[in-house]
């Protein structure tokens, strides 16, 4: 935009930053990823708007021989995330990745993430905080809230992006409210809720009457194929994300409002 | 003008006939009243209310000005005061516009009248969201069962973002809920969910049930609203419905099932 007054170049560089997703993969058979991405995102086609990406590789559970690149990035650009650079990745992988026209980053210590404790569903966990944060256990101080005073209906879907989501009214089967801080949902809350969606483990779900298909903090969910536990079905509840045996566990407890 | 959608997401559950009984209420009740099959495709509206025979010009016809309201209203074989608009049945649904719907309801506020009825498509693609775009008021119809209550939920979803009212940010469109295919007792039974329940999931004030009768498929078959049909339990609802509708304290009947009693399961029922 600024080039106009230019006009006569074509093209001009300038240094910027610019914040991506980092994508932490520990498994790359596009199959099983294509399943855990699924389970984490309920297969929705644009959950990430278009972000760039970049792929780690630093916690690879095994060497893999080949990487399917074309499966891999394309898996990635169905959730509408543009991979652009892969890092950590295995010297044998990294000729086949630049063929794959991703760049290569090497080993550059300063960005290393520190990883929090692998999600115990979950094979891979695409979602993390970008590179720059340091630990993940200290939590993101969202930036205030998103009120939404209308009941969310089935096939809807809500995004408070860096804040707590505030629901008045209540949320329907089917639909799906999703916050990168807390969410708070006065009335029935039936559908999915994602709170922590960027790695915010100290995020927490409330609601006044719990009928959740899915709640998931921080990437760590919890789906109820054979119901909710009865202390805390239909009945106000607090979902967090606590440490048991060095795994991160969804506790669901009921809520005392006296 | 009002103009009223009639609506539910899934197919099959009562929206023609809940369409063709609740305008016949409001003509019975001495208002000028319109009904558009926007159904354009399918065209089922005409056959219930029994003037498919008179069926000349159409919806899209109108929206095209290939002809005018006034030749293509047809006038109710039962009220003189209303009148149906019905589907093409040779075009498919990509020709019916929003600026043409909205011309078509202009028209119709123009010639007098007080209620416009829109009998929705089943599904959430263009039919469907143009007959509730310029709702003020919906009838979601829905069955007692979780399909049905999921459909109903997302055509909620979608009034409230694709509504003119939404649009332009004023009052929202006025929800009712009216659960249709009732059985008291198969409610009693335990196999079939209850009124109640089907309130408490969707969170709509409830307009009305229509029990589940066979009245309804001999009144289809006969091209005669089943409100028409005096002294039934589906007409007594119905009319419970548009006494409702118009701001009136109905009581809730035909909701509970009681046991057939010794003298009746002797001597047969009445």
């Amino acid at each position: 935009m600024q080039g106009s007054r230019n006009a006569t170049k074509a093209i001009e560089f300038k240094s910027g930053t610019f914040s991506a997703t980092t994508a932490i993969i520990r498994d790359t058979n596009a199959m099983h990823l294509a399943d855990a991405m699924h389970a984490l995102l309920g297969g929705r086609p644009d959950f990430f708007a278009g972000e760039p990406a970049i792929l780690d590789f630093s916690q690879l559970q095994k060497l893999p021989e080949r990487v399917d690149w074309p499966g891999l990035t394309s898996l990635l650009r169905r959730y509408r995330l543009q991979p652009v650079v892969v890092r950590h990745l295995p010297e044998s992988l990294a000729d086949s990745a630049r063929k794959a026209g991703l760049a290569v980053l090497h080993g550059d210590e300063s960005l290393k993430t520190v990883a929090p404790p692998p999600a115990p569903q979950t094979k891979a966990a695409p979602v993390e905080p970008p590179a720059a944060a340091p630990a993940p256990s200290i939590p993101s101080t969202p930036k205030g809230s998103m009120l939404l005073d209308r009941p969310l209906r089935s096939g809807q879907q809500v995004y408070a992006r860096g804040a707590d989501l505030v629901i008045i009214g209540g949320v329907s089967n089917g639909a799906e409210v999703i916050a990168d801080g807390s969410i708070h949902c006065y009335g029935p809350l039936r559908g999915r809720a994602i709170a922590g969606a960027v790695g915010d483990n100290s995020a927490r779900i409330f609601t006044t009457a719990l009928g959740a298909e899915l709640v998931s903090i921080a990437g760590v969910f919890r789906t109820f194929e054979k119901g909710l536990p009865e202390a805390v079905a239909g009945k106000p509840a607090q979902i967090r994300l606590v440490n048991e045996a060095n795994t991160q566990q969804i506790r669901l407890d009921p809520l005392v409002l006296s | 003008m009002k103009t009223v959608v009639v609506t539910s997401g899934k197919g099959g559950v009562g929206k023609t006939t809940t369409s063709a009984s609740i305008c016949t209420g409001l003509a019975l009740r001495g208002f000028k009243t319109a009904v558009i099959d926007f159904d354009v495709g399918l065209r089922n509206l005409d056959l219930i209310m029994g003037c498919e025979r008179r069926v000349v010009y159409d919806l899209i016809n109108v929206v095209n000005k290939e002809a005018n309201l006034h030749q293509a209203l047809i006038k109710d074989k039962h009220c003189d005061n209303l009148f149906v608009l019905p589907a093409s049945q040779t075009r498919d649904k990509d020709a019916l516009t929003e600026e043409g719907v909205e011309e078509v309801l202009k028209g119709l506020e123009h010639q007098g009248f007080d209620y416009v009825v829109c009998d929705s498509p089943a599904g959430i693609e263009r039919g469907a969201v143009l007959a509730l775009t310029f709702a003020d008021e919906a009838i979601v119809v829905t069955n007692p069962e979780v399909s049905s209550i999921r459909d109903s939920d997302r055509i909620l979803g979608i009034l409230q973002s694709k509504s003119r009212r939404a649009k332009e940010g004023r009052e929202p469109v006025k929800e009712h809920l009216l659960v249709s295919r009732y059985s008291p007792k198969r409610v009693e039974e335990g196999e079939m969910l209850s009124y109640k329940d089907v309130q408490e999931l969707l969170r709509v004030p409830l307009i009305g049930v229509i029990p589940e009768s066979e009245i309804v498929l001999q009144a289809s078959n006969q091209g005669t609203p089943a409100i028409h049909l005096t002294g039934s339990d589906v007409a007594e609802a119905y009319l419970d419905v548009v006494a409702r509708f118009l701001g009136e304290e109905r009581e809730l009947r035909f909701v509970s099932y009681e046991k057939p009693s010794l003298l009746k399961r002797i001597f047969g029922g009445a």
